[in-house]
């Protein structure tokens, strides 16, 4: 444990230091309002106490002291809601903040992280991160730091109070609430660490379920139902088990804090009785004794479930600190890079591996003239994405090995050449959104979706990606939000719009990963077309543009094309020359030539 | 009120569904009901003990009465304490195993569920019915419901002590509760407002959250890290907002409760000092006790519209659970009853058969004879509805138009009419993606428990499909096949499906497109165990390979709906119709 604290030291002042000390002046606030609730928390039962004595007196005078008494209780009782109510208020409220800020921290810092990170990563645990472990942080900041706080401020005022009534008897009923505080502290840590197991088997219940509901067909085609059945119960069942461990220690181990302190007024009854016996307390004493007792006890038990809960969000901590210490990639560091004209494009001699692994590409290279178009073809797995994710810059290529108008594209600025290219996915990714802020995304940040000139963008790629005819049919048009919460799309709708969310861009280098693949022949043809035609008419407007497909159709008007073949290029020309060669080419077209009309 | 009724008729029917998932724990129901009693009346009693204590053994200064009377609160709070924990666990074991039996019947519904279901119900609804549906019932039932009860006994047990002990104190100082109920109401109705808004708010950001790290590859090549990051602490302002509103009124409805005793015991003061005054009896125990109650019956009044509340949640979880169960399933298979497919030997016949998923057609009256023994090709575009026929013939979607009858000994039977369960005995259907358990490969070819005798049959069917090298090479028919078969590629896959098909004998064996993802080096393996397995069964091919479909005793062409074009291989390249056209695309690529 103590190890632990010393290597958490480090994330914790960093945590300090960027989240929680803006708020120490609401902290100190909420500080002196938990001093005024627990004065007020002690102070009543006193005053009941000695209320009880006065009206036990039954003497006038001792009656209107009571009723002096009664009304200085309304005042707490009312004080006391106000304090309390402020001093959550200015725990919490602080610590809302701080979970919006990590919120946000984390997730523009994950933007910012490099691909060969990112990609690595499951989606649902990097949103965890920005939710789940950001709400750890705020408990800790906001509910562990008040209750902390409380029990620092109430422990000694309740152990104050009691002692100046009576010192021995304090001691002695402090005794079994203390042990019973230590049982419950034990008992916590098991208690989550069965509740984190619970979550487990949950979990792991939920993929076998998850396994047979995606495969009912095939289950029910085999009658294997019984089996599936006989694999769910043995989750269930070992599920129901560890639930059933949960219940037995919520009904017996955890109220027993509850039981000390009853057994502590035991004490108070017994032992404070015969000091009343003997005239060194009064009834109105035992009165306050056994309700600032039972005060106590709950705090202790709000002590307890903060110190367990602390550790979750100790966790939390050094996952946030792990992630916001990992290098942000540098978008701003290089060299400003302007393009007035489309530049060319040189690959040279590019070798490319992932990890220690063999190299996805060996030595590749060509050239794409300026406003030109190199076509990459080859099968699954001849490294025709690796490629195109390299010269987009997703992944970042090795020194020297791709060049824009000559320069090493790794000396450039990023945040340049993401100006400069237009990059289409092999997979089209679309936000929920309406169409047209899906299109629009991909304007350059200096055009304003609203501009008149952005309207022109875009009914000009609505054209060039053939979405005319999509959109009419669609029931709000343009507006028609796509995605989860919107319609369906085909995958060659998606296409299409990731292609026109692309071309808005205007870009002077134009990147295509396979974007016509699940588009159907006719609208192929004439995407190939408007394509090339972005070259066609005037070539100082035509973007430099490198086209992957493993289709050839879509390569035909390239002017050059270049054949990958496990990481290799095998072949390059242009159409003409690569199918007289006779080679990879001219079987890959074969293949395919003949396939038109199937649907795909 | 009439809504009000509604309401309470509607849950009650709920409720009197779900007895028959509790019964079976209404053991430890009743000791737990049977607990909650003594729960109320050892909370009641215990303030009854301490007042004894002060009003009879103080004044009497006898320390012998007074350790007696201690030891009775001793053993008050020890019954109190007891009855308690049994009473928490029984109602927590019950509601458990409530649980546990009810997403059992679901589980077991959910897979026998006609495939259109699935079709139009995503599987992530499925899976969040059977589990987190499940267990916010299990929250409720463990929790909720009985703790309500429980709080009701208590209270209606302190009230009556009060009431007994002095009524007119007992009616003034709990004159504050209606008070501190319609308070509570009022910031709770506030409150439960701002929740919705608060995960209304961050549903919303969450899912942006999510869908821009999903995407996060288009927002970096697009340079919209920045403006992303804007609208995101947008969304998440807005969340920050309704929270820290939403704050206010809890931290107050939190500090109620400290204050209200206050004032309770402020109103104890006040009501009693006149009787002192005119010298009535009051006794100071009197007072202790009414201290001390007044102490603890103000909480479970505030947790009350809580826990009402998530009793409401678990009740639409409830009805959407029965809403799920209400689809009709499948029958769980008889094995009593009688064969209606005893000596089947694998010929079918279709006549004018029509089907849809929807309201278009996919069959539009297809004519087919398979006679015993035949290797019987289908082929045709993707669309063209030849898997459409398999699913037929195996029951997996229900409700065809015209006949497709299977001929059994002096006579036939239509589909239609053969369990399904039966039917599946004797007809296969290995599809082009095999399903795999994450389990030992003697449990994905027995499909259930494996006994000795299964052992030996499992291991001649791995062996005769050629499969046992490949077992083998990963341990023995023992060892798990990974997740999905993870570990295996969609050949070995292939031959996996072929042993089960061993191991069942049906008589008849429908193939669907079931070696078009399969590498070349297991296909001759596959081309090898398919002879094993189709010899002396009736066999459909649905296929993609040229190789299959030439060794055909008969090749069927469909093409919308409808088969235009039947007979050998080179018959109908003779015929130089859609097969030859299709043969010319499609099938070129083996050649």
């Amino acid at each position: 444990m103590r190890e632990r604290l010393a290597d958490l030291a480090g994330p914790l002042a960093r945590f300090y230091r960027g989240y929680v000390r803006r708020n120490v002046p609401s902290y100190v606030a909420g500080a002196v309002a938990l001093v005024a609730t627990n004065y007020a928390v002690v102070r009543i039962p006193k005053l009941a106490g000695e209320a009880v004595d006065l009206l036990g007196a039954g003497d006038r005078a001792a009656i209107a002291a009571a009723r002096t008494t009664a009304w200085e209780l309304v005042v707490l009782g009312v004080g006391i809601v106000l304090v309390r109510t402020l001093s959550r208020i200015l725990f919490f409220n602080p610590a809302r903040r701080v979970e919006y800020r990590v919120g946000v921290d984390v997730f523009a810092h994950l933007l910012a992280m490099p691909r060969t990170f990112l990609g690595r990563q499951n989606v649902g645990e990097l949103v965890s991160l920005a939710t789940n472990d950001a709400t750890a942080l705020r408990l800790l900041a906001g509910f562990a730091s008040l209750q902390i706080c409380n029990v620092a401020i109430a422990i000694p005022m309740h152990v104050v109070q009691m002692w100046r009534t009576h010192p021995q008897l304090t001691l002695a009923c402090l005794v079994p609430v203390t042990l019973g505080a230590l049982y419950m502290r034990h008992t916590i840590r098991r208690f989550y660490a069965l509740v984190r197991r619970g979550m487990e088997f949950l979990a792991r219940l939920s993929d076998r379920v998850l396994e047979c509901y995606a495969g009912v067909g095939a289950i029910r085609v085999l009658g294997a139902e019984r089996a599936a059945l006989a694999r769910f119960d043995e989750r269930n069942d070992a599920y129901l088990d560890l639930q059933l461990r949960v219940a037995s220690m919520r009904a017996f181990a955890m109220p027993v804090l509850g039981f000390s302190g009853l057994v502590g007024t035991a004490v108070v009854l017994w032992w404070g009785g015969r000091k009343v016996m003997a005239g060194e307390l009064s009834v109105g004493d035992l009165v306050a004794f056994s309700a600032l007792l039972l005060s106590l006890v709950s705090v202790l038990t709000s002590l307890a479930w903060v110190l367990a809960s602390m550790s979750r969000g100790m966790a939390s901590l050094r996952r946030i600190d792990a992630l916001l210490g990992e290098p942000e990639v540098d978008e701003q560091r290089g060299e400003a890079l302007v393009l007035s004209a489309p530049p060319s494009l040189s690959v040279r001699d590019l070798t490319f591996a992932y990890d220690e692994t063999e190299p996805v590409l060996c030595g590749v290279s060509f050239d794409v003239p300026r406003g030109g178009t190199v076509g990459i073809v080859g099968s699954t797995g001849a490294g025709k994405t690796t490629l195109l994710s390299l010269i987009a810059r997703v992944l970042e290529p090795p020194e020297r090995t791709i060049f824009v108008d000559g320069r090493d594209v790794k000396s450039v600025r990023l945040a340049d050449w993401r100006r400069a290219v237009a990059y289409v996915p092999q997979q089209p990714f679309l936000f929920s959104a309406t169409i047209r802020d899906n299109i629009l995304f991909g304007l350059p940040p200096e055009v304003d979706p609203a501009s008149p000139e952005a309207a022109r963008r875009l009914d000009r790629v609505i054209r060039l990606a053939a979405l005319e005819d999509d959109l009419a049919a669609m029931p709000e048009g343009l507006d028609t939000v796509v995605g989860e919460r919107g319609i369906m799309l085909s995958g060659g709708q998606r296409q299409r719009i990731a292609l026109a969310r692309a071309l808005v861009r205007n870009a002077p280098i134009l990147l295509l990963d396979d974007v016509l693949s699940a588009v159907d022949q006719g609208t192929e043809a004439r995407l190939v077309e408007a394509i090339a035609g972005l070259h066609g008419a005037s070539t100082a407007e035509a973007p430099t543009t490198v086209v992957v497909s493993h289709r050839t159709s879509v390569l035909e008007h390239a002017d050059h094309i270049v054949v990958l073949d496990g990481g290799r290029v095998v072949e390059a020309g242009s159409h003409d020359e690569l199918v007289r060669a006779g080679g990879l080419y001219a079987a890959i077209r074969a293949e395919q030539g003949r396939g038109e009309g199937s649907e795909r | 009120m009439s809504q009000a009724s509604r309401k309470a008729t509607s849950a009650f029917a709920l409720l009197r569904r779900f007895w028959p998932f509790a019964r079976p724990s209404k053991g430890w129901v009743l000791v737990g009901l049977m607990a909650m009693p003594i729960v109320a009346a050892a909370t009641a009693a215990r303030p009854l003990v301490a007042k004894h204590a002060i009003d009879r053994d103080l004044p009497a200064g006898d320390p012998a009465a007074l350790t007696r009377t201690v030891l009775v609160f001793l053993a008050v709070v020890l019954v109190e304490f007891a009855a308690q924990a049994v009473q928490v666990y029984a109602l927590q074991r019950a509601g458990h195993a409530t649980v546990a039996r009810l997403r059992r019947t679901v589980f077991d519904h959910v897979i026998r569920l006609p495939l259109r279901y699935f079709d139009r119900v995503p599987v992530g609804t499925l899976l969040s019915r059977t589990t987190s549906d499940v267990e916010a019932l299990s929250e409720t039932l463990s929790f909720g419901v009985f703790t309500i009860l429980t709080d009701l006994i208590v209270i209606v047990s302190i009230v009556a002590a009060m009431f007994a002990l002095d009524a007119r104190l007992a009616l003034f100082t709990l004159a504050l509760a209606p008070v501190l109920v319609v308070v509570v109401r009022v910031f709770s109705a506030a409150l439960r407002h701002l929740q919705l808004e608060t995960r209304r708010a961050q549903g919303i950001a969450t899912g942006f959250l999510a869908e821009r790290l999903g995407g996060s590859e288009i927002v970096q090549v697009f340079g919209r890290r920045r403006d992303t990051v804007a609208q995101y602490e947008v969304l998440g302002a807005r969340y920050l907002r309704a929270t820290q509103r939403a704050n206010v009124y809890d931290a107050l409805l939190y500090a109620l409760m400290d204050g209200i005793a206050a004032l309770a015991i402020a109103i104890l003061i006040f009501t009693a000092a006149p009787d002192v005054a005119t010298g009535a009896a009051i006794s100071v125990g009197l007072l202790y006790a009414f201290v001390d109650y007044l102490q603890r019956i103000f909480v479970p009044i505030r947790e009350f519209s809580g826990k009402l509340a998530t009793i409401q949640r678990a009740a639409a979880s409830l009805e959407r659970i029965y809403g799920l169960l209400d689809e009709a399933a499948e029958p769980a298979p008889e094995p009593t009853a009688a064969d209606p497919l005893a000596g089947f030997e694998g010929g079918f016949s279709a006549r004018d058969l029509r089907f849809g998923y929807g309201e278009e057609l996919v069959l539009e009256g297809v004519d087919l004879d398979v006679a015993p023994g035949q290797v019987v090709a289908v082929v045709g575009r993707t669309g063209s509805g030849k898997s459409t026929l398999a699913r037929l013939l195996v029951r997996l979607y229900d409700g065809y138009r015209g006949h497709l009858r299977l001929q059994v000994r002096g006579g036939s039977v239509e589909v239609a009419d053969v369990p399904p369960a039966v039917l599946r005995r004797h007809v296969a259907m290995i599809p082009q993606d095999v399903f795999l358990f994450d389990e030992s490969f003697a449990f994905n070819v027995a499909l259930g428990p494996v006994d000795a005798a299964m052992r030996e049959r499992v291991a001649w069917a791995l062996r005769t499909v050629h499969a046992w090298d490949l077992v083998e090479r990963r341990g023995g028919i023992d060892t798990p096949v990974g997740e999905r078969g993870n570990r295996l590629s969609a050949g070995e896959k292939q031959l996996i499906a072929f042993a089960r098909v061993l191991v069942r004998s049906p008589e008849l064996v429908i193939l669907d497109e079931a070696t078009a993802s399969v590498d070349s080096l297991t296909e001759s393996k596959i081309q090898r165990a398919m002879e094993t397995v189709f010899a002396g069964r009736t066999v459909v091919v649905i296929a993609h390979r040229l190789s299959t479909v030439e060794r055909a005793d008969r090749i069927c062409v469909f093409d919308r709906g409808r088969i235009v074009e039947q007979g050998t291989h080179g018959e109908l390249l003779a015929r130089g119709g859609v097969y030859a056209r299709l043969v010319a695309s499609e099938f070129d690529r083996d050649d």
